[in-house]
């Protein structure tokens, strides 16, 4: 009985620092846009660094069954008879209860007021999605339809509607998401940090993420941050020009 | 034992296959009411408890006694043929099944004036609509079954220590008006 | 082949005279969706009512006896039988073609998406085929393990000759043929594109096809409640002797649980189909830009539709246990422990469906409650692999192939479920939702959890409902190769979906194409191999050799009978004296027959061993 838990224990301890080293130097993330990508990207590193123990450890019991615990004789024999351990089976409870606790308070509730808390803001751009084209309305009347121009720096609050069926305004960029929902005006919030555009990223767009037919995979439009100046200029031009 | 003996041990036994067969429906009908429960929950989702000022309120309450009533008399076809009283269990079934078309022609008078008043294009008549025409539904099921076991029960099928189709229709019956005991307050009090 | 063939006969007597009806009422086309509404519904009690339904309702209700078919031989199976075994076969063999016809679809969907632009279809028939995807695969897994193993070997498991309503669990078998043709004819109506979760409104704007996805779901719900509740009473009134619940086989519990679930919430899918049926049909406004409530279809559908992938996986929980204890030669760890879980699953998972909603726009106050509850769901689902872990536990594993796949379940199964963490944190998942990180997570899972637990139960049982063995070698091979190439292809497109490329579409930016090229090769290699399985299983049916009642050594009831089973599955009433599991007790002994005949004297000497 006792034996097991060494080998099994250097598995484990051997796969999570493995993982954890993996996590720290790979990152499977696109590059952040605005405070709210810096947010989730932790949310998502911290749920990785906290995921790695659990899979090492289901991983060092998996590799140990294959080596340590096969029935090399074929003897066919009955293992030994455990039918439980109330110690370990409480012990277990206690541990996955107290991740999942965790995991609900720090990326969980932190992340959520981080995102979607404070509803101020310093401007506001009302997206209409119908299908399947975005139109963008400033705060001053302008409208757009060839792309976003966002102020970098800036808290902006995207007021979301739709004509027809469900769409979903998705910056990658930006890591923010909500649905287009007709007959009702949803919100998101987003702090955009440097300025760019498509060009630099493929991410910089919007992507509308609820199927709506048949254009669905090609409603996006590029989103260029600029400046908070060029972005008052931008709009103000626009106005001229419309 | 041999295996015949054993497979008619299960489903002729007596007191077994009813056990079942009262579970069964006991589980059937708990399935129907989240069934109705989906459709309730729509109903104040969409609208809340808006309701307009044009329901008759006077027939609908005409109407929802008549199917209470009928649930009476549906438990005296089942005690009837608990008594093996053939004649009184027809006869018990007969004015079930008339109240439940009594039933059925006010509600045909309600859809009818429904749709003049808050017809289904509207939030509140897409959910008068949808529930009244689910509890029809329901409504002419439960006709339908209680036709076969009066049919049944005149040629002699059931007797007093073996009614199951009788007793299990009439408790179909039972949960028939139950829903609409549900649905009645949610379209015309709430 | 007799009652099928005068089944279609009068299905499509049913189906025309519906329209026609409809058409000379209304006097609009054959394909108005109200006349294909009236043709599916006559068409379908036609096909009921021919595939022997008369023989096994009608005729009661006019007062004769009831009959069913009492066939021999292959004939069985393509008639009306009540028999829980053939039934069971019947799920079997019909979901598997499902499945290859759902992998299939995929196949298509993955060469399409191998580089960016369009190539082998537009982007609309894509939304359709990975809608026909979804659906079927969906379809397959809700019903696949509880359908055709839960209806073979949980009457056996509680020592009962077959289910509490056998005629109910026969008609409940004969509606899944019409929903695979229903879903499969949608085509011919245009297709439905709008997903497998059929979103309104656009489930209300798009082709008519959709209406036959409607009806032929409802039809599947009722597939679903009436198998549910029949496996409920057989397991609470037909317990034999001894067996109390403490004593029952843990893929029973499963079972158990997975219709406590499923007879409760189904309708809900139901429901909100019946919402949009009538609002293409019957001119109600729920889903209506101007006047309905968007969120509406989404709180009925995820209702169902969340419990529905624990519907899904419960059963596979079931096998997966049942399997590591019998390879592990050990007891189940934590066997109470593990039922409470079970049950706690199910409580728990009908309060958690609005993970799904946290970017709809529904208030921003329920977004804390349902992410507190979707993560303690991870609790109960922790102490099954506590258990799967407990029992492994210095075991003397034998790994032979059901083994093997079951391990690749527990790797695949393991990153679903923390991928499902990620999704569950609200902060992660504005970014996540509808990306396919979602779609691998729900691979790692449905496909994880739920196929490969299929697969894993098919070679378990094989021996048992055959009679032959499996080859092993090929088993082996399949084993690891399904689970290699499966990872291969879903391990990138978390890669994909957490860098910006979004679920259900036919084209992508350049940016994503290395990863989707790597999907989309190892998937073609994930299809070949089920021409493995596929072949195996033929193969082995005919000419494998003779398995014998228990090559496994195994301890539940349905292995101490000969293989298969006799038509009653006992040749006298086992009564239960002791645990399923008690592997490694000295002379413990799990039944007993009373009538003891030779063969079944064998096996309990084996079995002590
Ligand atoms: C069989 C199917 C199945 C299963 C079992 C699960 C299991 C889980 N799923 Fe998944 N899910 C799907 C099928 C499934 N899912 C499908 C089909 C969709 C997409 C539908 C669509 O949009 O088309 C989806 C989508 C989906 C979403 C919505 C994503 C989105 O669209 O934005 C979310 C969000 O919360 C989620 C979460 C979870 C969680 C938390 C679990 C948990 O139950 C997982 C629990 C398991 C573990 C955590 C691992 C084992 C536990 C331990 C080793 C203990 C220690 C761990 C901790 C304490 C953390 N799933
Ligand atoms: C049980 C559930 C299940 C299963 C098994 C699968 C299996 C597979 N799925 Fe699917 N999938 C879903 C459930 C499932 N899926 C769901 C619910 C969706 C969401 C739909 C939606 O968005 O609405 C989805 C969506 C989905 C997408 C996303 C589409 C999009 O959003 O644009 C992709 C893309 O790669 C994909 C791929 C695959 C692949 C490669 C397999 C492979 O595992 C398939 C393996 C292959 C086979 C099983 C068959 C092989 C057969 C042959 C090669 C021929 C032999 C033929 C004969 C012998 C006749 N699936
Ligand atoms: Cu608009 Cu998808
Ligand atoms: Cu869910």
């Amino acid at each position: 009985m006792r034996k097991s838990w060494i080998p099994v224990g250097i598995l484990w301890l051997s796969y999570s620092v493995l993982m954890m080293f993996a996590v720290a130097n790979f990152s499977w993330l696109p590059a952040e846009w605005s405070e709210e990508a810096h947010v989730v990207d932790s949310a998502m590193l911290l749920l990785q660094y906290l995921g790695a123990p659990v899979m090492a450890l289901v991983l060092a019991v998996m590799t140990w069954s294959v080596i340590g615990w096969r029935d090399k004789g074929a003897t066919r024999q009955d293992g030994e008879n455990i039918h439980g351990h109330r110690g370990i089976v409480t012990g277990w409870l206690i541990i996955t209860s107290l991740l999942a606790i965790y995991v609900v308070i720090n990326p969980g509730f932190v992340g959520l007021a981080e995102i979607r808390g404070e509803p101020s803001s310093d401007h506001v751009i009302t997206l209409h999605g119908q299908q399947f084209a975005w139109s963008v309305e400033y705060e001053n009347g302008a409208t757009a339809l060839d792309e976003l121009v966002v102020p970098a720096d800036a808290r902006v609050r995207y007021d979301v509607m739709s004509a027809d069926v469900l769409h979903s305004f998705w910056i990658p960029a930006f890591r923010i998401k909500i649905d287009a929902v007709p007959g009702l005006t949803t919100q998101a919030y987003a702090t955009a940090t440097r300025e760019g555009s498509m060009n630099d990223d493929v991410n910089l767009r919007i992507q509308c993420a609820e199927l709506c037919g048949p254009g669905h995979a090609r409603m996006a439009l590029p989103v260029r941050v600029v400046s908070e100046q060029e972005f008052l200029t931008y709009i103000d031009n626009l106005k001229a020009g419309g | 034992m041999t295996a015949d003996t054993m497979h008619s041990e299960y489903h002729q036994d007596t007191a077994f296959q009813p056990r079942a067969n009262r579970l069964g429906l006991w589980f059937f009908i708990m399935s129907e009411c989240f069934l109705f429960g989906a459709f309730l929950s729509a109903r104040y989702f969409t609208t809340g408890t808006f309701r307009p000022e044009e329901l008759n309120q006077k027939l609908a309450l005409a109407i929802t006694i008549v199917l209470l009533a009928s649930s009476i008399s549906a438990y005296l076809a089942e005690a009837s043929m608990a008594h093996n009283e053939r004649k009184r269990f027809a006869l018990w079934t007969t004015v079930t099944i008339g109240m439940a078309g009594i039933f059925l022609i006010g509600v045909a008078i309600e859809l009818y004036e429904a749709t003049l008043h808050y017809p289904p294009g509207t939030p509140y008549g897409s959910a008068y609509f949808m529930l009244i025409g689910l509890h029809a539904f329901h409504v002419i099921t439960g006709m339908v079954g209680l036709f076969i076991v009066l049919f049944l029960g005149m040629r002699g099928r059931f007797g007093s220590d073996n009614y199951w189709g009788v007793e299990g229709v009439v408790k179909y019956w039972h949960f028939v008006d139950l829903a609409w005991v549900l649905i009645y307050p949610t379209l015309y009090l709430f | 082949m007799k009652y099928v063939a005068r089944g279609l006969v009068l299905a499509v007597t049913g189906y025309l005279s519906g329209v026609a009806l409809t058409v000379i009422i209304n006097g609009n086309g054959a394909t108005d969706e109200l006349a294909v509404i009236a043709g599916y519904v006559l068409a379908l009690i036609g096909w009921l009512a021919g595939v022997g339904g008369i023989e096994a309702f009608g005729r009661q209700w006019i007062g004769k006896t009831p009959k069913v078919s009492e066939s021999q031989g292959w004939k069985r199976y393509f008639e009306f039988s009540i028999d829980h075994k053939v039934i069971g076969i019947q799920y079997g063999v019909t979901l598997i073609s499902v499945l290859l016809i759902g992998g299939l679809s995929a196949m298509i969907m993955r060469i399409e998406l191998a580089s960016p632009g369009m190539g082998v279809v537009d982007l609309d028939d894509f939304n359709k085929i990975v809608s026909m995807h979804g659906i079927l695969m969906v379809a397959v897994a809700v019903a696949g393990v509880i359908g055709a193993f839960g209806n073979y070997v949980i009457p056996i498991q509680i020592g009962a000759a077959d289910m509490a309503f056998p005629r109910l669990n026969a008609l409940a078998y004969w509606l899944l043929p019409p929903v695979a043709v229903g879903l499969l004819g949608a085509p011919f109506l245009g297709a439905f594109n709008a997903g497998w979760t059929s979103y309104a409104p656009l489930s209300v704007t798009n082709d008519s096809g959709q209406i036959l996805f409607n009806l032929a779901i409802i039809t599947f719900g009722l597939v679903s409640i009436l198998g549910a509740l029949n496996i409920l009473v057989t397991v609470i009134t037909m317990r034999a002797p001894g067996m109390t619940w403490g004593r029952l086989p843990i893929f029973t519990w499963a079972g158990f649980a997975t219709s406590l679930l499923a007879f409760t919430v189904t309708q809900f899918f139901a429901a909100a189909l019946v919402l949009v049926t009538m609002d293409r049909v019957a001119g109600t406004a729920f889903f209506s830009p101007d006047v309905g409530t968007g969120l509406l279809y989404e709180h009925i559908f995820w209702f169902y539709s969340h419990p529905a992938v624990y519907i899904m996986v419960l059963p596979g929980f079931g096998v997966i246990l049942e399997l590591v204890t019998t390879f592990a030669r050990k007891p189940l760890f934590a066997y109470k422990a593990v039922v409470a879980a079970l049950l706690s699953i199910v409580g728990l998972s009908v309060v958690v469906w609005a993970h799904h909603m946290f970017t709809s726009g529904m208030a921003d106050f329920l977004h804390g409650p349902f992410m507190i509850l979707t993560e303690a769901i991870s609790i109960p689902t922790g102490i099954i692999f506590l258990s799967i872990i407990g029992t492994l536990w210095q075991g003397r594993l034998w790994f032979r192939t059901p083994l093997i796949v079951a391990f690749g379940w527990l790797f695949n199964f393991l990153i679903g479920g923390i991928t499902g963490i990620f999704l569950a944190d609200v902060a992660t998942d504005i970014h996540l939702h509808d990306t396919y990180f979602v779609v691998a997570h729900f691979h790692y899972t449905i496909v994880g959890g739920a196929i490969f637990a299929l697969l894993a139960a098919t070679f378990y049982w094989f021996p048992k409902i055959t009679g032959r063995m499996y080859n092993e070698t090929a088993g082996r091979i399949f084993g690891i190769w399904v689970t290699l190439a499966f990872n291969a292809t879903f391990i990138p497109l978390f890669w994909a979906g957490m860098n910006g490329m979004n679920r259900r579409v036919g084209d992508y930016p350049a940016a994503f194409e290395g990863a989707n090229k790597f999907a989309s090769v190892s998937a073609l290699i994930l299809g070949a191999s089920f021409l493995l399985f596929v072949g195996n299983l033929l193969y082995s049916a005919i000419r494998g050799p003779k398995a014998g009642p228990n090559p496994w050594n195994a301890r539940t009831l349905e292995w101490l009978v000969e293989s298969p089973p006799s038509q009653h599955n006992f040749h006298s009433q086992p009564r239960i004296v002791g645990h399923p599991y008690d592997y490694g007790v000295e002379g413990s002994i799990h039944a007993h027959f009373p009538d003891e005949e030779p063969h079944a004297e064998e096996q309990r000497e084996e079995v002590t061993v």
